[in-house]
């Protein structure tokens, strides 16, 4: 089984490779002088007016977890869709009753105005 | 072929650095939780190995539910930190001493 | 079968050289992220024990989303980090003679004891037609059904509680409504007045 994974071992190991040598080409090829003028911060010629790491808004953070949510409810169908025909009638039910819940976090989301972006 | 000695002492490693981070990043709670982490997969990583050895899908039904439960309280308890920065502006668990009696 | 072994070492050190990282790096970003590769390692590790399907759920939740999750938070709270480890210098003696007992206290039951006479060598070979996926999901919707309804409950709650907690509606912002908009017609907008003639006076 697991040599068909071989194709996606070689390609993390290609990209292992190639950034690598991407940084390495970069750090002996390249002309490095450095003064004090070049490695200070610059904004448009003034000083820095603030930090660099920016203040993210807590919408992106809703967003996020709304998105977990219903990730893992997908990671849940998976299993469900391959072994439907072995489970059968039963575990027909079992998704339904599994998927109305989510479906009525689903409404909440919707309701709250969580889904919106004003 | 891997065997399940190497599995279970990579997972006790991995269980123990997670402790050291508790102790080592005391005051930070993003860094807790994120060493939380570390430890329910040290604990999944105990559960795949045995479910593989002992020929058992069992346990790695509960590696599931375990995955799933972690999500949720990863997503609550960060929600609880937003809303602790945002009164207290500061993430620090030493200024969490309003509740002492 | 060599290769094999190999390759669960390389993984492994890398794994824990970036749990180590996690723990010590100066800024959170730098674990969030060096967690984010503990997890990819484990989920290969967990592929090569035959967890195909929890490997894939490791990348696909953990490292696509809870991650995220982690990443946000950081950048939303610009915390003052030199404030946070001030004297925590102080500290990594105890943490390191802690972590060393358990490290001990593990290996004692495990490589020592072989878990008190155990005998699990070697795994026990897999049906051809196998498929991790399927097992896994005619177990947790047959047997497990109800913990599977359980786990929806609490997901239901995660994501009621994180509205709860965190959704503001913020006064006095005016979003633009582009069904309204685009309904609008003119004769809502313009009213034509009929008047008399008024003569120039």
């Amino acid at each position: 089984m697991l040599d068909q994974y071989l194709p996606i071992l070689i390609f993390m190991g290609l990209a292992a490779v190639l950034g690598l040598a991407l940084f390495t080409i970069g750090w002996f090829a390249g002309p490095r002088r450095p003064d004090a003028q070049k490695l200070s911060p610059y904004e448009c010629g003034f000083e820095a007016f603030e930090d660099a790491r920016m203040r993210f808004d807590v919408r992106y953070y809703l967003v996020a977890i709304i998105f977990v949510v219903f990730d893992l409810e997908i990671a849940f169908f998976f299993p469900w869709a391959v072994s439907l025909r072995e489970t059968g009638t039963f575990g027909l039910l079992a998704m339904l009753v599994f998927a109305l819940l989510l479906v009525v976090a689903l409404v909440y989301d919707y309701r709250k105005g969580a889904l919106e972006w004003d | 072929m891997i065997t399940l000695t190497e599995v279970l002492t990579l997972s006790g490693l991995l269980f123990s650095i997670a402790v050291a981070g508790v102790f080592l990043n005391r005051k930070n709670v993003i860094l807790l939780l994120m060493c939380i982490e570390l430890m329910l997969l040290a604990v999944n990583f105990n559960f795949v190995a045995f479910s593989r050895f002992l020929g058992d899908i069992n346990g790695q039904i509960f590696v599931f539910f375990i995955l799933t439960v972690a999500a949720a309280e990863a997503a609550i308890g960060l929600a609880i930190l937003v809303v602790l920065f945002r009164e207290r502006r500061s993430i620090d668990v030493e200024d969490l001493d309003s509740l002492q009696g | 079968m060599m290769f094999e072994t190999l390759l669960f070492f390389a993984f492994s050190a890398v794994l824990v050289g970036a749990a180590f990282g996690v723990i010590l790096a100066r800024n959170p970003v730098y674990s969030a992220l060096l967690l984010v590769l503990c997890f990819f390692n484990s989920a290969v590790i967990w592929l090569m024990l035959d967890a195909e399907f929890l490997g894939i759920v490791l990348v696909l939740v953990y490292v696509g989303a809870v991650m995220v999750l982690f990443l946000f938070v950081v950048m939303m709270l610009d915390v003052n980090l030199e404030e946070l480890r001030k004297g925590l210098a102080g500290y990594w003696p105890i943490a390191a003679v802690v972590a060393g007992l358990m490290v001990f206290a593990i290996l004692d039951v495990v490589v020592v004891k072989h878990l008190g006479g155990v005998s699990l060598g070697a795994a026990p070979p897999l049906p051809a037609d196998y498929s991790n996926t399927r097992v896994l999901g005619e177990a947790l919707f047959t047997r497990y059904a109800y913990p599977a309804q359980i786990a929806a409950v609490i997901l239901l709650v995660a994501s009621i509680a994180a509205i709860v907690l965190t959704l503001r509606h913020r006064p006095g912002v005016k979003p633009q409504n582009v069904g309204e908009q685009v309904r609008v017609s003119a004769k809502d907008r313009v009213r034509l007045v009929k008047m008399a003639p008024e003569k120039r006076p």
